[in-house]
């Protein structure tokens, strides 16, 4: 087993661990569960940068040029995300779910192949690293928006002390809507700028191209939605869903399953 | 005029046409997507040429391109007129900075785009070999020039990338020059020029004369022979004979290679064609001198892709507005959320 593939498997363990500390800590309620827990998640991060950081070393690019390795960039991007939230908020119980999610884009990755293929020219420009890293971390703000928005939909039907109250959990849901917008609108820019030196122009009627810009006006619509007052709260949790769906099908969806200038496999 | 300039600045406004051109370009992809016969030449084309060469043949499939760029356009005017409503309560609401930036950056990439889509220009696949100058298209008396060309390879023999020194020229006088690469292209005004792939053309022959043994046929090779100066003045791979006898060169490939070569001798200069299909010329074979191509020298040509965008400035002016706007609205969503402060309600 190479020392890259040791660090994969240690940090998926870790994530593991602690999902199992943080339903421990929802259905005990004791607070050193969730610090164990919280520990874990930081030590699983830490094994997942340094095996993205070994991994970048050695292609001596951003490895994130086919499925694994996206999935890979997306996860440390989710888990990245999850650990200001918490440092930050100390959402405890929201962990699980965070967790999970992050277990399972973990679980699709590991079984595919983590080789690098070669890179195209074009691919090798800092443009390209700033591109992507940006996305991901969008898609993480995103994903995290998703989760608050069914955190804050599950407290508001089952009122629960275990998750934070729901003022707390739409801040949480705005907060990481904004902070994604402005993170993808950093990816749109430096990839149209990429485009635009690559190919000659900055935006391509191409599903990929189009269906980033979707997302990206979508988000921008909720940044001016959370300032209706019919549509914050519930109205916001739910826009957060259908907006990850939208992320979904931007991402999987049409890499794997269309043709688009952005394959994954 | 007050409500009317009220409802241009709404936020509701700005909602619903979001909302709309969202709906449509959702569906309109997947129109996009399944008429590739269609949509496939969009990014070949500037916006207009392609719609009027190719969207305007089924206008209701391509209506949706039309009705999103028309709800872009509003959203746009609606953005730009949040942007001015907020210009003129600057002093109370400067805090929003960062958020106006970005609406500022959108209007220009929208009016960038815009303008790039009704008098721009794109062109692919240009070939240019080394010494060639072309007409630059979209730019009239404008001309660029290869001065010299060289693709890289990695030890497996796959490209790597191709090294291009360009010329711009304004008629005859050079206007700016350029070393272009992959992702580093020719930029002037507008017009970007990347090499994008580059393909192999013979540029002569390897040959054998009577008189000297193995040569190189090549455009600028001159012979000593026993019925004078031979001279090797152009090459060309593919020569066609038009009506009435007129040859004229056509493409790269090796079809009907020729050269057009000069003999001097003390009976004074002759110029003349050697089609290799047709055999040796009467000029050479009179004189005595054998002149047998035996092998073509491969060179490398560019394959140039010129577009020219005039909305590329402002559009790029949107894009620093943006970031910056991204930035200031960063550090006031942090600023203000130390503060305690929330978002008001409308």
């Amino acid at each position: 087993m190479t020392l890259d593939s040791a660090l994969l498997y240690g940090s998926f363990s870790l994530y593991l661990g602690c999902v199992f500390l943080y339903l421990g800590h929802a259905l005990t309620k004791k607070p050193l569960l969730h610090k164990s827990a919280l520990g874990l998640v930081i030590a699983a991060f830490a094994l997942q940068t340094l095996c993205l950081g070994l991994r970048w070393n050695t292609a001596g690019y951003l490895p994130v040029t086919n499925l694994f390795s996206t999935l890979f960039f997306f996860s440390w991007s989710m888990a990245a995300t999850y650990v200001y939230f918490e440092l930050r908020y100390r959402i405890a119980a929201t962990g699980l779910f965070v967790m999970l999610l992050n277990l399972v884009l973990l679980s699709i990755a590991m079984p595919r192949d983590p080789s690098f293929p070669p890179l195209y020219p074009a691919l090798d420009t800092p443009l390209f690293t700033f591109h992507i890293a940006f996305s991901f971390l969008g898609y993480a703000f995103f994903s995290m928006a998703f989760s608050m928005g069914v955190l804050y939909l599950f407290q508001r039907l089952r009122p629960t002390a275990l998750l934070p109250d729901l003022p707390t959990l739409r801040k949480l849901n705005e907060e990481a809507v904004f902070l994604g917008f402005c993170l993808f609108s950093l990816c749109m820019i430096f990839g149209s700028y990429w485009a635009y030196v690559a190919w000659g122009y900055y935006f391509s009627w191409n599903i990929k191209g189009i269906w980033s810009f979707l997302v990206w006006l979508f988000y921008g619509g909720m940044c001016h939605a959370k300032f209706v007052k019919r549509w914050q709260g519930t109205g916001y949790a739910l826009l957060s869903l259908v907006g990850f769906g939208v992320v979904l099908f931007t991402y999987l969806g049409i890499g794997l399953l269309m043709s688009s200038n952005h394959p994954l496999d | 005029m007050q409500r009317f300039w009220k409802l241009l600045c709404s936020l509701k406004l700005a909602i619903y046409l979001g909302c709309a051109a969202t709906a449509v370009t959702m569906v309109g992809s997947l129109v996009l997507l399944y008429h590739p016969e269609i949509f496939g030449s969009m990014d070949r084309m500037a916006l207009m040429q392609w719609y009027e060469a190719e969207g305007s043949r089924d206008p209701l499939l391509s209506c949706w391109v039309v009705a999103t760029g028309i709800l872009i356009l509003l959203f746009a005017l609606n953005t730009l007129c949040c942007f001015i409503d907020w210009l003129r309560r600057f002093k109370a609401r400067w805090r929003k900075t960062g958020e106006y930036l970005i609406h500022l950056g959108f209007v220009l990439l929208v009016a960038g785009y815009t303008w790039g889509a009704f008098s721009g220009s794109r062109s692919e696949q240009n070939a240019l070999a080394e010494g060639e100058t072309m007409a630059v298209p979209g730019m009239p008396g404008h001309f660029l020039r290869l001065d010299k060309f060289s693709p890289t390879f990695a030890p497996t023999g796959r490209p790597l990338d191709m090294v291009a020194d360009l010329t711009l020229l304004e008629g005859d006088a050079p206007v700016t020059s350029a070393t272009a690469r992959t992702n580093q292209p020719l930029m002037y005004e507008g017009l970007v020029v990347i090499p994008m792939s580059f393909g192999q053309s013979a540029s002569g022959f390897t040959g054998f004369l009577n008189d000297a043994g193995q040569v190189r046929m090549v455009p600028g090779a001159s012979f000593e022979t026993r019925g004078g100066r031979l001279e090797i003045l152009e090459f060309h791979p593919n020569l066609v004979r038009r009506p009435g006898g007129v040859l004229v060169p056509s493409g790269r490939e090796l079809i009907n290679p020729a050269f057009r070569l000069a003999l001097e001798s003390q009976g004074g200069r002759l110029e003349f064609w050697y089609v290799l299909r047709e055999g040796l010329p009467r000029e050479l074979s009179l004189k005595g001198i054998r002149l047998r191509p035996m092998q073509p020298i491969g060179s490398y040509h560019s394959l140039l892709t010129i577009n020219r965008d005039p909305g590329a400035g402002p559009a790029l002016a949107g894009g620093v507005s943006m970031t910056l706007g991204v930035f200031f609205a960063l550090g006031s969503f942090y600023y203000k959320r130390s503060r305690g402060d929330r978002p008001e309600v409308v």
